[in-house]
């Protein structure tokens, strides 16, 4: 008796793997000629934890294209390599994800289609900001999906038993530090997070920085202009007066210290609610968010966290035109964009917010956050971006280089000011040396 | 018959049997494929380099540059540094890796030793953990807020900082160190277990002691396998790159040209310039050469092989 159960499930299971092959052949062939026999077949890499919810969702409402998600390391820590390369070697994924800031950076490389005739009389579903980053001479390169306007992360009853109120100003901000600072030896307002370059790119563009501009057919570089080097002088400050912990954001330790009350407070993009309740789960309840401080009472001027996410079609892709508008429905389609946003995505790229039921009503991040209405300060903050930001290319040695000098300047002790002043140089050079025009 | 038999031994010694290269071929292929291949590839890149133009927002072109990537990374002041602190890397790790590895061996080979089965496959463990992992394992440790030993000791009122810049490459070093001395102390057991043992019934019916077996007779006979040991921790220490890739995040310390295989990882996948990184990684293989080259040549300086 056992013995035929087992036979009758060895046939099975040669039956079933047969279908299988043939299944796999099917779509083998199809990938080949769209439209004949079954659904075109996209690759999509993203290192978005959870957003194969939206790729589901996108799979579910059309029969002609199947998208596969393929999770790859974030894009600064390895995804774009893996992308570029396999751009180089000919069979790219079809669409991916890219941060705004690299999208200079892969059209540098040769790595992106041109999707204009597929999305352009989309462009007004998207915040112009957000959309004109992927948009280089008419041409659009890329699908916005989020952005990360900045906030402060802070924990309210740590702040509260302290008396004080999220601060409004830096003024403030330094004042808030010193009383956290004193109220017990292990505690300190925020990390110095040196290691990342986009945090450090949001504090300057927020006081008023900015970089890159372009003058006729060259870049015009202002790493070390008079904002960015106030805003360094401020933090200087904080460092020297042992106010902020120096620490990598993201490192087991810097986990612990959100967990324990340690780092009292973050200053992140939208995104980073997210973060905030997957790290510290046991707070919930306890942090708030405010807008950010201001370097002039009374402004409301924000900045983003060095941009935000883009959906690029890669160059070499079989489909483009189908990538195109799978790129436009995960980034545009409200039901697709709530479920970025819940997943924490990012703050939508896409103007009509109110059709976006994650961010109306959502009890389990307002729980977290006391009950407040976070997504009203984001709203705020998105608005309040200084839309002027431009990205040149290279700006992954553009990050690589500024963590490096202000690694180097916190390390050696030397002033902050001069590791900007350092990046400036080692900026234009790294141009220069590619052929790429920098305006004198 | 005879004939036959005869035959293929005056004819092996004009040329090869074919059962030779059935054997050869497929050690050639991949020689050629995963070892020379990537080598030309590697040098001819670095010759060639990437330009663009105006914005640079239009494919680049690929121009013939000749030597300029060389240039470019040995008058960068940061791979320069990179090279300096791999040299006072292997300083530190190749003798603290032979004399760990050494004693290691010795300990479990003595006579009195208790359980070497055991010691050994402790010792060695550590090889079997993925390079990443005991990095970040003892990124773990390294750091004070999630470090049950640093918490002990600044209990104590040590303060210690392995990540600090002064102390950072003994850090390095130290991880290294775990990772392979188990694996040079089984190469050593090996020779060790080679030696006959009626050497040793001599030298002991002489009156000699354990540190004179050692001297006289263990150290002499394995020093073959010292020899390889040094030169597997000398190629070892100049391909350094996974500890300081790890470690990085989480100090100040480690700039991402740190070592000159991270500086070339660095311009290769985040910097996207690939050419310069062929250039870095032909200089570090080049030193690597250089390096092994010298050290068999000062060993092998006489026939007597003095220490």
């Amino acid at each position: 008796m056992p013995q035929r159960a087992h036979r009758r499930l060895r046939t099975s299971a040669i039956l079933a793997g047969a279908v299988v092959a043939t299944l796999a052949l099917a779509s083998c062939s199809s990938g080949e000629t769209p439209s004949a026999d079954g659904p075109v077949e996209l690759t999509f890499q993203s290192w978005v934890p959870n957003i194969d919810q939206a790729v589901d969702a996108f799979n579910e409402a059309h029969d002609d294209i199947h998208v596969t998600l393929e999770t790859i390391t974030a894009g600064p820590d390895g995804g774009y390599a893996k992308m570029l390369s396999a751009v180089q070697a000919g069979d790219p994924a079809d669409v991916a994800q890219v941060g705004y800031d690299a999208v200079p950076d892969f059209l540098v490389n040769d790595a992106l289609e041109d999707i204009t005739e597929y999305v352009a009389d989309d462009a007004d579903r998207f915040t112009e900001w957000q959309w004109e980053t992927g948009v280089f001479d008419d041409r659009v390169y890329s699908i916005p999906q989020a952005s990360g306007p900045l906030g402060q992360f802070y924990r309210k009853d740590i702040f509260d038993s302290l008396g004080l109120a999220a601060p409004t100003t830096w003024e403030e901000y330094y004042a808030a530090a010193k009383a956290i600072r004193a109220s017990d030896p292990n505690r300190y307002i925020a990390a110095f997070a040196f290691n990342q370059a986009p945090w450090l790119i949001g504090l300057s563009q927020q006081g008023g920085g900015e970089w890159f501009s372009t003058e006729g057919d060259a870049w015009n570089v202002a790493i070390d202009d008079e904002a960015t080097l106030e805003v360094a002088e401020f933090w200087q400050r904080l460092i020297d007066e042992d106010l902020v912990k120096i620490e990598a954001d993201f490192s087991s330790e810097w986990n612990a210290d959100i967990q324990n009350g340690n780092v009292a407070s973050w200053i992140s993009g939208s995104w980073a609610d997210a973060i905030v309740r997957g790290t510290a789960p046991d707070t919930a309840g306890s942090w708030a968010v405010a807008p950010m401080p201001q370097w002039s009472d009374g402004e409301t001027v924000s900045a983003t966290w060095a941009g935000g996410s883009a959906n690029v079609v890669l160059k070499g892709s079989k489909h483009p035109e189908e990538a195109a508008e799978f790129a436009l429905w995960l980034n545009s389609e409200p039901e697709s964009v709530s479920i970025l946003t819940s997943v924490g995505a990012g703050w939508p790229a896409i103007t009509d917010l109110e059709s976006i039921p994650s961010l109306q009503d959502d009890p389990e991040v307002f729980a977290f956050y006391g009950g407040q209405d976070i997504w009203d300060v984001f709203a705020e903050s998105d608005a309040a971006v200084a839309a002027t930001w431009k990205w040149p290319p290279l700006s992954q040695t553009l990050f690589a280089s500024l963590t490096d000098n202000v690694k180097a300047a916190v390390e050696a002790g030397t002033p902050l000011t001069e590791a900007y002043v350092a990046t400036q140089a080692d900026f234009v050079a790294a141009l220069e040396d590619k052929g790429i025009s920098v305006a004198e | 018959m005879t004939a036959s038999t005869l035959t293929p031994v005056r004819r092996s010694r004009s040329r090869p049997p074919a059962a030779l290269w059935v054997l050869l071929v497929p050690f050639l292929v991949m020689f050629a494929l995963f070892f020379v291949a990537p080598i030309v590839f590697a040098v001819v890149d670095s010759l060639f380099a990437q330009k663009s133009s105006g914005l640079g927002l239009t494919a680049p072109t690929r121009e013939f540059v000749f030597m300029d990537n060389y240039v470019a990374a040995l008058s960068s002041p940061a791979f320069l540094a990179s090279l300096g602190r791999l040299v006072a890397f292997s300083a530190i790790e190749v003798p603290l890796m032979v004399v760990t590895a050494l004693a290691l061996a010795l300990l479990l080979g003595a006579a009195a030793a208790r359980f070497p089965r055991l010691f050994r496959v402790t010792y060695f463990m550590p090889y079997g953990v993925p390079g990443v992992i005991a990095a970040l394992l003892w990124g773990f440790l390294y750091i004070p807020a999630t470090s049950p030993v640093l918490q002990l000791l600044g209990a104590v009122g040590i303060h210690a900082n392995p990540l600090s810049s002064d102390a950072v490459l003994f850090a390095i070093a130290n991880i290294a160190l775990w990772g392979f001395a188990g694996y040079n102390m089984l190469i050593l057991i090996a020779a060790l277990d080679a030696i006959p043992s009626d050497l040793y019934e001599a030298a002991r019916l002489d009156g000699a002691g354990e540190w004179r077996v050692i001297w006289h007779i263990k150290l002499p006979l394995i020093r073959p396998s010292i020899v390889l040991i040094t030169l597997f921790t000398i190629i070892g220490t100049l391909q350094l790159f996974v500890e300081p890739l790890v470690l990085r995040p989480l100090t100040t310390a480690i700039s991402s040209d740190y070592t000159p295989n991270l500086a070339a990882y660095n311009q290769a996948f985040t910097q996207g310039n690939p050419n310069l990184a062929a250039a870095m990684a032909v200089i570090v293989a080049l030193l690597a050469f250089a390096f092994s080259a010298l050290f068999l040549r000062i060993v092998n300086r006489k026939g007597n092989r003095a220490w």
